[in-house]
């Protein structure tokens, strides 16, 4: 039934009363991330107070235990470093802690006696949210678990909803695996697989960007665009996680997911509506007419990287191979380049060229549109030496921004042409704190929003598309002479020579 | 202004200085306004919007013409980059004859082609040339109503100006921003399904407020704008009387009728004569339907730093729960109503009704 007094508080949108099962809750991302963007949005009103959180983990605790440690935490990532002891014990109240073990069905008959008994207390009415924030091998068993316990049934006019972390599957049959998987007991609009690139305001800005301008879509296509450059680099290693990333790589950890919905938000068409299931339709279309790569395709068009050892900030860092828990002789990919190509009638022949890796010069995604050349040029070509085609750079981060490039004369007697680009920067046009992705996903999961959320064909299909890359690479390991980039530079010469074949150049973000 | 800022300083700062331009606001003040406040504000606002201000000082108690300007500058340091984010300022102070005709001389000092907001930062004057010529320049004017001398009087000149279609004035009202989070937390009772048929039910409303220094006697137009809103927003008519001054236990205030069908509620303000800080003037609403059986109600704390809100269904009590109320700062307040632009149609219902429920209480005082 329609609230009337909810139209028109302005940016804030009403949540139905529920709990949030957090599965993994001593882990990191509960502390770092989940708890404090609930406590947000509660504090922001934008959620009721008939709402509950429970976490679940093996670790032995009580509910004063857990709402000690998520207090601490709560402090340590907010602002002010510390939280008004009434208004915590009010927010206290809806926590809860229930030590259990996701593979015992006695555990889940536990959290079904518990969710009833919030149910009783706070009225979240049957509303429940299941977050699996714990290693993606338990994902199929605790979906399976919950179905057993009846859990996944909504009840009459309630909601269950289920958010699955990164990564999902490692390849193409473990990604359709999961999903039938978790289809045996949940429908796919209870499932919100998260990604939290999507959650970021200049991903989201995109579609504004594109659909609510009138001057950009009419060029954003072949006729206009001469190619399209994807940048996601990070400075980082591998951080301790090297035991993780050796069985993972590049593709997997990054461009199969994050940078493929970054690359289907470009290249689909206008959706009819905002409607989750409208732009995710748009969404998979666009990523269906991305070309399949074949071992030709792979060897001639996408190059593979690992970092020797080299310097970031200035500081000496050890190659990747040093690194702890990976092989001496590692063959996994840290760098890939790939060029896509979208056989269809927006984008026939336009390569677009995605570039991600590990230990690169400096933390950036952005994306470059780069336009075709003027068709007749007027000026000399000394007068145009120093000018570049017109690009539109989208910031993604960090600097979030919009930068339009163009060629403007020199002022003066003689005749020189020089680029210049015109600005955008969230920071300075709006001054604001950017939401943290986090609390915007909870907050559109609990709103039965999934439009940034990936959908079951969307992973799949990502997978699909990287499979040949890395069956080839896997198949030709002795080819890759690792490391063949050192850590602090811009990837392998071999992603510089292939732009080179193309008659084009990266950009140096 | 600015290619002196590229001439002078080192090379570091030459190449760190851009000039950012969202806005033009105008603000118009008085001279015993408060100037070292006003800059600090302006400073912060600049943070966050940064454009164009046009501060126009007016002189009205002065026969002898005036017309000065002089124009400053504000730059703040993009945070990690060592760039400056820079936007101007120019003053202007006009008194006597030259007070009317300053507006033509601050349309061509306009930005084009971004919005102009005029911030109108004294009681209203809103039947006079000045106010009408800086108004037409203006997309959005930006008003406070915690700022009226004579509350009703105002309040009617409100409605009668933003209701004046020919003027098509798009109103932001700091005193109705300042009641965001009391709607926000009223309407969340209602996203409880199992209390939404009670909305339907209502039968009384109390707010309790504290009195408007300047009109004692008055009550205060925050009270007002949440009841306007209530009532505009679940379809309660002012039924033409109100039904007379009520006492409950000590307290005193006034009762109005509205009426939503055959149902008839009571709208009860009620003063609340305990000591707090200045910026608390609503202390409690409640919304009770059923005759006291279902009571939903939102507090705020004398010291006016937390909100604490409370629904009791017969003896049912649900969870209630305590949150944090910051205290935004004026220029956090005015940040916020510089975001927007459209008409805010639920404003100005809102304001349509609380002139109703003006005339009724006044005409209800005047009868014996």
């Amino acid at each position: 039934m329609e609230n009337p007094l909810r139209q028109g508080i302005r940016l804030e949108q009403a949540a139905e009363p529920c709990t949030v099962v957090i599965f993994g809750a001593s882990g990191d991302l509960t502390k770092r991330k989940l708890v404090p963007a609930l406590y947000r949005l509660v504090q922001q009103r934008l959620l009721p107070a008939e709402f509950g959180i429970v976490g679940l983990a093996r670790t032995e605790m009580s509910d004063d235990d857990f709402r000690v440690k998520m207090r601490e935490s709560v402090a340590q990532f907010s602002e002010a470093k510390t939280v008004d002891d009434e208004v915590w014990q009010s927010f206290a109240q809806g926590l809860y802690y229930l030590t259990a073990d996701i593979g015992t069905a006695d555990d889940y008959r536990k959290l079904a006696g518990l969710l009833e008994r919030i149910d009783r207390e706070r009225g979240t009415g049957g509303n429940r949210l299941f977050y699996l924030s714990v290693a993606p091998r338990f994902y199929a068993a605790a979906v399976e678990q919950l179905g057993r316990a009846g859990l996944t049934k909504p009840k009459d006019g309630s909601w269950v909803r289920v958010i699955i972390e990164k990564p999902f599957g490692s390849d193409l049959e473990s990604a359709r695996l999961l999903n039938q998987q978790i289809h045996a007991s949940l429908d796919e609009s209870q499932i919100y697989r998260i990604d939290h690139y999507l959650g970021k305001e200049t991903v989201q800005n995109l579609l504004a960007f594109r659909f609510a301008n009138g001057i950009f879509e009419p060029l954003w296509n072949r006729h206009y665009i001469d190619h399209v450059q994807i940048t996601n680099a990070e400075a980082v290693g591998v951080e301790g996680r090297g035991g993780y990333y050796e069985t993972a790589g590049v593709v997997r950890d990054m461009i199969q997911n994050h940078v493929f919905q970054v690359l289907s938000l470009v290249a689909m068409e206008p959706p009819a509506h905002l409607g989750s299931e409208a732009v995710r339709d748009e969404k998979i279309k666009a990523m269906t007419a991305a070309r399949n790569f074949t071992p030709e395709r792979v060897k001639a068009e996408c190059v593979r990287g690992q970092y020797g050892p080299g310097s970031i900030d200035g500081k000496p860092v050890p190659g990747y191979r040093q690194e702890e828990g990976v092989a001496p002789d590692s063959t996994t990919e840290t760098f890939a380049m790939l060029t896509m190509y979208f056989d269809n009638w927006r984008w026939a022949g336009v390569p677009f060229y995605i570039r991600s890796g590990k230990h690169l010069p400096k933390r950036v995604t952005e994306i470059a549109i780069q336009f075709q050349t003027a068709p007749h040029q007027l000026f000399g070509a000394d007068v145009m030496e120093q000018v570049t085609p017109n690009q539109l750079i989208i910031r993604i981060q960090p600097d979030e921004g919009i930068t339009l490039r163009f060629a403007v004369k020199v002022p003066g007697q003689i005749t020189h042409i020089r680029d210049v680009n015109m600005d955008f920067r969230y920071g300075t046009s709006f001054g604001v704190q950017l939401a943290e992705a986090y609390e915007r996903l909870l907050l559109d999961c609990i709103l039965g929003d999934s439009t940034l959320y990936a959908r079951k064909d969307m992973t799949e299909r990502g997978w699909e598309i990287v499979m040949p890359i890395l069956d080839y690479w896997a198949g030709t390991k002795g080819e890759g002479s690792f490391p063949n980039y050192e850590a602090g530079t811009w990837g392998p010469q071999a992603a510089d020579e292939l732009m080179e074949r193309n008659g084009s150049r990266w950009r140096r973000p | 202004m600015w290619s002196g800022v590229s001439e002078g300083g080192d090379a570091s700062s030459k190449a760190g200085v851009t000039r950012a331009c969202a806005l033009n606001l105008l603000v118009y003040t008085t001279p015993w306004d408060d100037h070292g406040r006003l800059e600090d504000l302006l400073e912060r606002i600049n943070e966050q919007h940064p454009g164009r201000t046009l501060v126009l000082v007016a002189y009205r108690d002065t026969a002898t013409p005036r017309l000065e300007g002089y124009v400053s500058m504000r730059c703040r340091l993009l945070g990690g980059t060592g760039k400056q984010i820079c936007g101007e300022q120019v003053t202007i102070e006009a008194g006597g004859p030259l007070l009317e005709t300053a507006a033509t001389a601050i349309a061509p000092l306009l930005v084009s082609d971004v919005p102009v907001y005029l911030w109108w930062k004294d009681i209203p004057h809103y039947e006079d040339k000045l106010f009408d010529r800086l108004a037409q320049m203006a997309d959005r004017i930006v008003i406070d109503s915690a700022a009226f001398d004579h509350p009703y009087d105002d309040l009617l000149r409100l409605s009668k100006m933003i209701d004046d279609k020919s003027r098509r004035m798009r109103v932001s009202d700091l005193n109705w921003g300042r009641l965001t989070s009391w709607r926000t937390l009223l309407a969340s009772f209602w996203d409880v399904p199992a209390y939404r048929p009670l909305l339907d039910e209502i039968d009384r409303v109390t707010i309790k407020y504290r009195s408007p220094q300047d009109a004692p006697e008055e009550i205060a137009p925050k009270a007002l704008l949440l009841a306007g809103w209530l009532a505009s927003r679940l379809g309660w008519e002012v039924v033409g009387t109100a039904v007379g001054k009520a006492t409950r236990g000590t307290e005193e205030g006034a009762v109005c009728e509205l009426r939503a069908g055959d149902r008839s509620i009571a709208l009860a303000f009620v003063r609340d004569e305990t000591a707090g800080p200045d910026d608390v003037i609503i202390s409690t609403v409640t919304l009770s339907a059923k005759n006291g059986a279902a009571n939903f109600s939102v507090a705020k704390r004398t010291d006016g730093s937390k909100l604490e809100t409370e629904a009791q269904i017969g003896s049912e009590r649900s969870v209630g729960r305590v949150l944090a109320y910051e205290i935004r700062t004026e220029a956090a307040q005015l940040s916020r109503e510089l975001a927007f632009l459209s008409r805010d149609a639920i404003y100005e219902a809102a304001v349509a009704r609380v002139a109703q429920l003006v005339e009724t209480i006044r005409n209800q005082k005047t009868t014996p």
